[in-house]
C-alpha cells in the first residue's frame, strides 16, 4: 500500500469516526434534552444507531486495510443493531403507551385504552 | 487378584438380582446365589494353601498420601470368616427365597444382602486398617438397609436407625482409634502393625487408642451397655437376623479384636476392659433371654450373651482362651443361624413368634422341631453337640485364671451361672414352643414349611453334629490355622475331644445342665413365666432421651442461626467475612505496595462514575424493585466494560451474559411478587446494615489497593507460559478452566446440574394464578406476542446460534468457550420463548432439558475417564495440531470435548431454570 | 490525524454516556429509564469499537457483539414485563 493511499485511508477512517461520534452524541443529547418520552425515543433509536453503524464502518475500513482479508466481523454487529433497533423502539413505545406516559402536550395518550 | 474378585463379585454382582427379578423370584435368588457361589468356589480353591499355613496377599495403591491402599490378605482367620460369610450367605439366600412373601420386593432384598456380604468380606480380607474401616462403615450402611427392609413397619425403621446410630457412632470411635494406632506405628498396613507390639503397648497413647477401638468393637458386637440395638434389629426379616446376628455383622467386632489380638492383648487394660465387658454381657444377656416371650427376642439376647462369652475369652489373653474364642465363633455361627432360621420357619408357618401362644407345635412340624432341638442343644452346651466343646474349653480357661487373685472364683462362678441361664433359655425355646400344651389362638394352623426352606437348616444342624462328635476330623485343621493367625505365634497344645475324664470343667457343665433344667421348670411352673412382663430396656430409654436431647440442641442452634430472615443471614455472612478479612490487616498492618496503580484515563473515569452512581441508585431505589433492576443492569454493563479495560475479555463476555440471564430470571420472579419492598426494619437496624456495608466496601477497596500496588510477580506468568505447551490452547482462561483446573469445572457443572434439577423438582409442577391487572390496576396489554418481535426473533436465532458455535469452537485459543457459548445459546433460545410463547416454542424445539443435562455431564465425565485408557490420571488433556489440506492448521485438544460437555450442561441448566420459572405463571394451555 | 479523531470521538461518546446517565437519573418514567439503559448499551458498543481501533486489537469484537445482543434482549424483557407482566408465557 502506498503512502498516498494510506494517507487517504486514514482521512477516510477519521472522517467516519468524527461523523459517527457526532451522530452518537446527537442521539444522546436528544435523549437528554427533548421534552417528552415520545420525542426522546427518536434520538437514540435513529441517530445513535446510525452513529454506531458509522463507527463500525470505520472499523471495517481500518482492519481491512491492515490485514489481507476484508474484515467483516463488524458487519455482523451492524446487522444485528439495524435489525433490533426498530424493534426496541417499537416495544418501548408500546410500553410507554401502556403506562400512559404523558406526551409534550401534557395529556396522557387516551386513544390506547378508551373508557378506563 | 483372587482376593479382589472374592470381594468384587458380591459388590458388583449386587445389581444382578435386581435385574433378574423381571424373570421371577427364582431367577433373582438364582442370580444372588450365583454371585455368592463363584467367590465361594474361588475361596475353596485356595483352601490347600491356607491350611498349609500360607498367607495370600495382594495389593494396589490407592491413596498412598494418607496411607490408604487397596491391600488384601487371606490368612487363617480371614479364611474362616470368609467361609462363614459366603457359606452361610448362600444358605440364607436359599432360605430367603421361601421366606419372603409375594408382596416383598425380592430383588431389593438380594441387592442389600449382597452389598452387605461384599462389605463383610472386605472387612475380613483387608490388609490395611483404613480400608478395613471403609468396609466397616459399609456394613453399617448396608445393615441399615437390611434391617429397615420392611420400611412400612415403624419398628423396622426405628430398629434400623438405632442400629445405624449405635454402630455408626462406634465406627466413629473406631476411626479415631485406628488413626491413633496408625500414628503410633507410622503405618496402617496390618503386617507392619502386627509386628509393633512393644511399640504400641509402650506408647502413652495406648490406653485412649485401645478404648476407642474397643468402643467400635463393643458397639458392633452389641456388648453391654450398647447391646440394646440388637434386640430392636429383630424387626428385620428373619433371614437378615440369621445372617447378621449369627455369622457376620455382630461378629465384625469380635473379628476386629481377633485381628488385633497379637498387638493389643496381654495388657491389664485389655484384660479388665475386654473380659469385664464380656463377663457382664455374658451373664446379663443370658438372664434377660430367659424372660423374653418373643422367639427372636430370646435368640437376640442369647446372641448378645454368646458374643460376651467370645469377648471374655479374648480378654483372658491366654493362648488357649483365644483358641476357644475362635472355636466358639464357628460354633455359634452354625447353631445360631440354624436357630434363627427355625424361628423364622415357625413364624412363617404359624403366624406368631410369641411363646405364650406357640405351644405344642411338635404335632404339627416334627421335622422342624427335631432340627431346632439339635441346634438348641448345641446352644445349651449339651455333650455331643459342638457348643459343648467350646464351652468346656471356656470353663477350663476360666479356672486357669490367675490375674484376679483372691477373687479367682468370680469368673468360673459367673461362667457356670451363665451356663445355667443358657440351658434354661434353650430349654424354654424347645419346651415352650414344641410341647407345653396346645397352641393358643394362632393366626394359622401350623404345618411343615416347603422342602427347600428346611435344607439350609439341615445342613447347618448336620455341621453342628459333625463338629460336636468328630471335632478332630472336621473342624480341627480350620481351627488350627485360624487360631494360629490370631495368636500370630505357635499354637498351644490342645485336645479336641469330647471326653477328658472326670474334670472340674465337666462338673461345671453338669451343674449348668441340671441347674438350667431346674431353673426353667421352676420359672415355668412355680412363677408362671408367661405372666412375667419385662419392662422395656433402659438402654432404649437412654437412647431415645439422648436422641431427643441432641435433636433439641440442634434445633436451638439451627433456629438461632437460621430463623428464615434473609437479612439476618446476609448480615451474619458479611460480619464473618469482615472479621476474617480484617484479621490479616490487623495482624500485618495496612499494606500498600511500592508500585503505582497508574492513572485513570477519561473513558474509565466515565465508566467508574456510571458504576458508582448506578450502584448508589440501586440502593436508593431498592424498594421499587423494577427500577432497581434497571440500575442493576447498568452496574452489570459497567463491570463488564471494566473487565474489557483490564484485558479480561472472557470475564467481560461471561459478565454481560450472566447479567441478562439474571435480569430475565428476576423479572420472571418479580411478576409473582409484590412490586415494592415494604419498609420493615427499624432505623437502628438500617444504620447497622449501612455500617456493615460501608465497612465491607472499604475492606474490599483496601484489598484492591493492596493488590494493585504490589509488585507484579504473580502466578499468572506461570499460566501464560504453560498454556500452550501444557494445554494446547492460547486462551489461558479457557485452558485453566477445561484443563489445568478441569476437575474444578467438572465439579461446578455438577453443582449447576444439581441446582437446576433442584429448582425443577421444587417448582416444576407449581402453578400460580397470574395477576389479572398490572401494578397500576390496569389490564395488561392485549397483544401477548407482538408480530414485529416474533419476526425479528426468528431472524436473530440463526445469527445467535452461529455466534455461539463460533465462540465454542475457538474457545480454546481465543475468548469464548463452553460456558460462554452455552449461555449465548440459552439466551438465543429463551428469546424464542419471549417472542413467541411457551406453546409455540416447545412445539418446535423438543429439548429434554433433564436428559441434556445428563448427557452434558456424562460427556465431560467420559472425557475425563478416557484419559485412564492412556494411563494418565482423570481429565488429563491430550492435544494435537492437525494439518488439513484446505483449512490449514487445526488445533484439537481433548479438552474441547470436555468443553462440549460443559456447553451442553450450561445450555440445559439455564433453559431448565428459566423455563420452569416461566411456566409458573403461564396460563393453562387450552 | 487518526489519533486526534479517536480522542475527539472518545470524548464525544463519554459525554454521550454521561447524558444517558442523566436521563437514567431523571427518568421521569420507567420507559425513559429503559431507553436510557438501551442507549447506554449502544454507546458502549461504540466505545468498544473505538478502543479496538485505538489499540489496534480485535479482542473487543466479541464483547461488542454480545453487548449488542444482550442490550436488545434486556430491552425486550423489560418492555415485555411492562406490557404483559409475564415475560415467558
Amino acid at each position: 500500500m502506498s503512502a498516498m493511499s494510506a494517507m487517504l485511508l486514514e482521512i477516510l477512517v477519521s472522517l467516519f469516526l468524527l461523523a459517527s461520534a457526532f451522530f452518537t452524541l446527537a442521539g444522546s443529547i436528544g435523549l437528554a434534552r427533548l421534552p417528552d418520552f415520545y420525542t426522546r425515543l427518536h434520538g437514540p433509536t435513529k441517530a445513535t444507531t446510525l452513529g454506531v453503524g458509522g463507527m463500525l464502518v470505520a472499523s471495517v475500513l481500518y482492519f481491512s486495510a491492515r490485514g489481507e482479508w476484508l474484515s467483516l466481523n463488524e458487519l455482523l454487529i451492524t446487522m444485528f443493531l439495524f435489525i433490533t433497533a426498530p424493534i426496541s423502539a417499537y416495544l418501548l413505545a408500546q410500553a410507554a403507551l401502556h403506562l400512559r406516559v404523558r406526551d409534550v402536550s401534557g395529556g396522557a395518550d387516551k386513544s390506547k385504552h378508551p373508557g378506563q | 487378584m483372587t482376593l479382589l474378585l472374592i470381594i468384587l463379585f458380591p459388590l458388583l454382582g449386587a445389581a444382578l438380582p435386581a435385574v433378574a427379578v423381571r424373570w421371577g423370584r427364582n431367577a433373582s435368588a438364582g442370580a444372588a446365589a450365583g454371585v455368592t457361589a463363584i467367590p465361594l468356589a474361588l475361596l475353596l480353591f485356595e483352601t490347600p494353601r491356607v491350611l498349609a499355613g500360607g498367607t495370600i496377599e495382594a495389593g494396589w495403591r490407592w491413596v498412598p498420601a494418607i496411607g490408604l491402599d487397596l491391600t488384601f490378605r487371606l490368612d487363617g482367620l480371614g479364611f474362616l470368616f470368609a467361609l462363614l460369610i459366603l457359606g452361610i450367605g448362600l444358605l440364607v439366600i436359599l432360605y430367603a427365597r421361601y421366606y419372603l412373601s409375594q408382596r416383598d420386593p425380592v430383588g431389593r432384598f438380594y441387592v442389600f444382602l449382597l452389598l452387605f456380604m461384599g462389605a463383610m468380606l472386605g472387612i475380613v480380607l483387608s490388609d490395611n486398617l483404613l480400608l478395613l474401616l471403609v468396609f466397616w462403615e459399609l456394613t453399617s450402611l448396608s445393615s441399615f438397609l437390611l434391617i429397615g427392609y420392611w420400611k412400612h413397619h415403624a419398628d423396622a425403621r426405628q430398629g434400623a436407625r438405632m442400629a445405624l446410630a449405635i454402630t455408626g457412632g462406634g465406627g466413629l470411635a473406631l476411626l479415631a482409634g485406628v488413626l491413633l494406632l496408625g500414628h503410633i506405628v507410622g503405618s496402617f498396613e496390618l503386617p507392619v502393625v502386627l509386628r509393633s507390639r512393644e511399640l504400641i503397648q509402650g506408647s502413652p497413647l495406648y490406653l485412649p487408642m485401645l478404648t476407642l477401638i474397643l468402643l467400635g468393637a463393643f458397639t458392633k458386637s452389641a456388648q453391654f451397655p450398647f447391646h440394646f440395638w440388637l434386640p430392636h434389629a429383630m424387626s428385620a426379616p428373619t433371614p437378615v437376623s440369621a445372617y447378621l446376628h449369627s455369622a457376620t455383622m455382630v461378629k465384625a467386632g469380635v473379628f476386629l479384636l481377633a485381628r488385633l489380638y497379637p498387638v493389643l492383648s496381654g495388657s491389664d487394660a485389655w484384660f479388665y476392659l475386654v473380659s469385664g465387658t464380656g463377663l457382664v454381657t455374658l451373664v446379663f444377656a443370658a438372664y434377660v433371654a430367659m424372660f423374653k416371650h418373643d422367639l427372636k427376642g430370646l435368640l437376640a439376647y442369647s446372641t448378645i450373651s454368646h458374643l460376651g462369652l467370645i469377648m471374655l475369652l479374648f480378654g483372658l489373653s491366654t493362648p488357649l482362651a483365644a483358641v476357644a474364642g475362635v472355636f466358639h465363633i464357628i460354633n455359634h455361627a452354625t447353631f445360631k443361624a440354624s436357630l434363627f432360621m427355625a424361628a423364622g420357619i415357625i413364624d412363617h408357618e404359624s403366624g406368631s413368634r410369641d411363646m405364650r401362644r406357640l405351644n405344642g407345635l411338635w404335632k404339627y412340624m416334627p421335622h422342624t422341631a427335631t432340627l431346632a432341638m439339635v441346634a438348641a442343644a448345641s446352644m445349651a452346651g449339651v455333650p455331643l453337640f459342638n457348643g459343648f466343646l467350646s464351652k468346656e474349653m471356656f470353663f477350663t480357661e476360666a479356672l486357669e485364671l490367675h490375674q484376679t487373685g483372691t477373687l479367682w472364683w468370680i469368673v468360673p462362678a459367673a461362667a457356670t451361672l451363665a451356663g445355667v441361664f443358657a440351658v434354661a433359655y434353650s430349654l424354654r425355646f424347645i419346651h415352650d414352643v414344641f410341647f407345653n400344651g396346645e397352641p393358643v389362638d394362632l393366626p394359622r394352623t401350623p404345618h411343615e414349611p416347603p422342602r427347600w426352606m428346611k435344607v439350609p437348616v439341615e445342613i447347618l444342624v448336620v455341621l453342628c453334629l459333625l463338629v460336636g462328635i468328630f471335632p478332630a476330623y472336621t473342624v480341627a485343621p480350620l481351627l488350627n490355622v485360624a487360631a494360629g493367625s490370631v495368636l500370630g505365634g505357635p499354637l498351644p497344645e490342645f485336645d479336641l475331644a469330647i471326653w477328658h475324664g472326670f474334670t472340674f470343667p465337666l462338673l461345671m457343665s453338669v451343674v449348668a445342665l441340671s441347674g438350667g433344667v431346674l431353673v426353667y421348670f421352676a420359672l415355668q411352673y412355680r412363677f408362671n413365666l408367661h405372666m412375667i412382663v419385662q419392662s422395656p430396656s433402659p438402654g432404649r430409654r437412654f437412647y431415645n432421651r439422648g436422641l431427643a436431647w441432641l435433636t433439641g440442641l440442634s434445633e436451638i442452634v439451627t433456629g438461632g442461626l437460621q430463623n428464615g430472615s434473609l437479612q439476618r443471614y446476609l448480615a451474619l455472612l458479611v460480619t464473618v467475612i469482615l472479621l476474617a478479612g480484617a484479621f490479616p490487616f490487623w495482624q500485618l498492618g495496612w499494606y500498600s505496595g511500592s508500585r503505582s496503580p497508574g492513572m485513570m484515563d477519561g473513558g474509565s473515569g466515565v465508566a467508574w462514575l456510571l458504576l458508582v452512581v448506578s450502584a448508589a441508585c440501586t440502593v436508593i431505589w431498592h424498594r421499587q424493585r423494577l427500577l432497581a433492576l434497571v440500575f442493576v443492569g447498568v452496574t452489570g454493563l459497567m463491570v463488564s466494560l471494566i473487565f474489557v479495560r483490564f484485558s479480561a475479555p472472557d470475564l467481560a463476555l461471561t459478565q454481560i451474559l450472566v447479567e441478562v440471564v439474571s435480569i430475565i430470571l428476576l423479572l420472571l420472579a418479580l411478576y409473582l411478587l409484590p412490586q415494592t419492598t415494604p419498609r420493615e426494619s427499624s432505623v437502628t437496624r438500617r444504620m447497622r446494615d449501612a455500617g456493615l456495608a460501608v465497612a465491607a466496601g472499604l475492606g474490599a477497596a483496601g484489598l484492591v489497593w493492596a493488590v494493585l500496588t504490589r509488585p507484579q510477580d504473580t502466578i499468572s506468568g506461570f499460566f501464560l507460559e504453560q498454556s500452550v505447551p501444557g494445554g494446547g490452547g492460547s486462551n489461558v482462561v479457557n485452558v485453566i478452566l477445561v484443563d489445568f483446573r478441569g476437575f474444578d469445572t467438572f465439579g461446578e457443572i455438577i453443582v449447576l446440574a444439581i441446582a437446576a434439577l433442584g429448582i425443577y423438582a421444587m417448582i416444576g409442577g407449581l402453578r400460580v394464578e397470574r395477576p389479572a391487572l398490572d401494578p397500576a390496576r390496569r389490564p395488561w396489554a392485549a397483544d401477548s406476542h407482538p408480530l414485529l418481535l416474533r419476526v425479528a426473533s426468528r431472524i436473530l436465532l440463526p445469527l445467535a446460534l452461529m455466534v455461539s458455535v463460533y465462540l465454542l469452537l475457538r474457545g480454546h485459543n481465543e475468548p469464548g468457550g463452553g460456558f460462554i457459548a452455552g449461555l449465548v445459546t440459552a439466551v438465543a433460545l429463551i428469546t424464542q420463548y419471549l417472542a413467541s410463547g411457551i406453546a409455540w416454542t416447545e412445539a418446535r424445539l423438543r429439548l429434554d432439558h433433564q436428559r441434556m443435562i445428563g448427557i452434558g455431564v456424562l460427556i465431560a465425565a467420559l472425557t475425563g475417564v478416557a484419559s485412564w485408557f492412556f494411563g494418565a490420571p482423570f481429565l488429563t488433556s491430550a492435544f494435537a495440531h492437525w494439518h488439513l489440506p484446505v483449512l490449514g492448521e487445526l488445533p484439537l485438544a481433548s479438552a474441547m470435548i470436555f468443553d462440549l460437555g460443559v456447553y451442553l450442561t450450561v445450555v440445559a441448566t439455564t433453559m431448565l431454570m428459566l423455563v420452569t420459572l416461566g411456566k409458573i405463571g403461564a396460563r393453562e394451555e387450552v | 490525524m487518526l489519533a486526534a479523531a479517536i480522542t475527539i470521538a472518545l470524548a464525544a461518546i463519554s459525554l454521550a454516556m454521561l447524558l444517558n446517565l442523566w436521563r437514567l437519573l431523571c427518568g421521569p418514567d420507567l420507559p425513559d429509564r429503559i431507553l436510557a439503559l438501551d442507549t447506554l448499551y449502544i454507546n458502549t458498543i461504540a466505545l468498544l469499537v473505538l478502543l479496538g481501533i485505538h489499540f489496534d486489537s480485535l479482542v473487543y469484537f466479541e464483547v461488542s457483539l454480545l453487548i449488542a445482543m444482550m442490550g436488545f434482549i434486556g430491552t425486550v424483557v423489560f418492555s415485555k414485563y411492562v406490557l404483559r407482566g409475564d415475560v415467558i408465557e
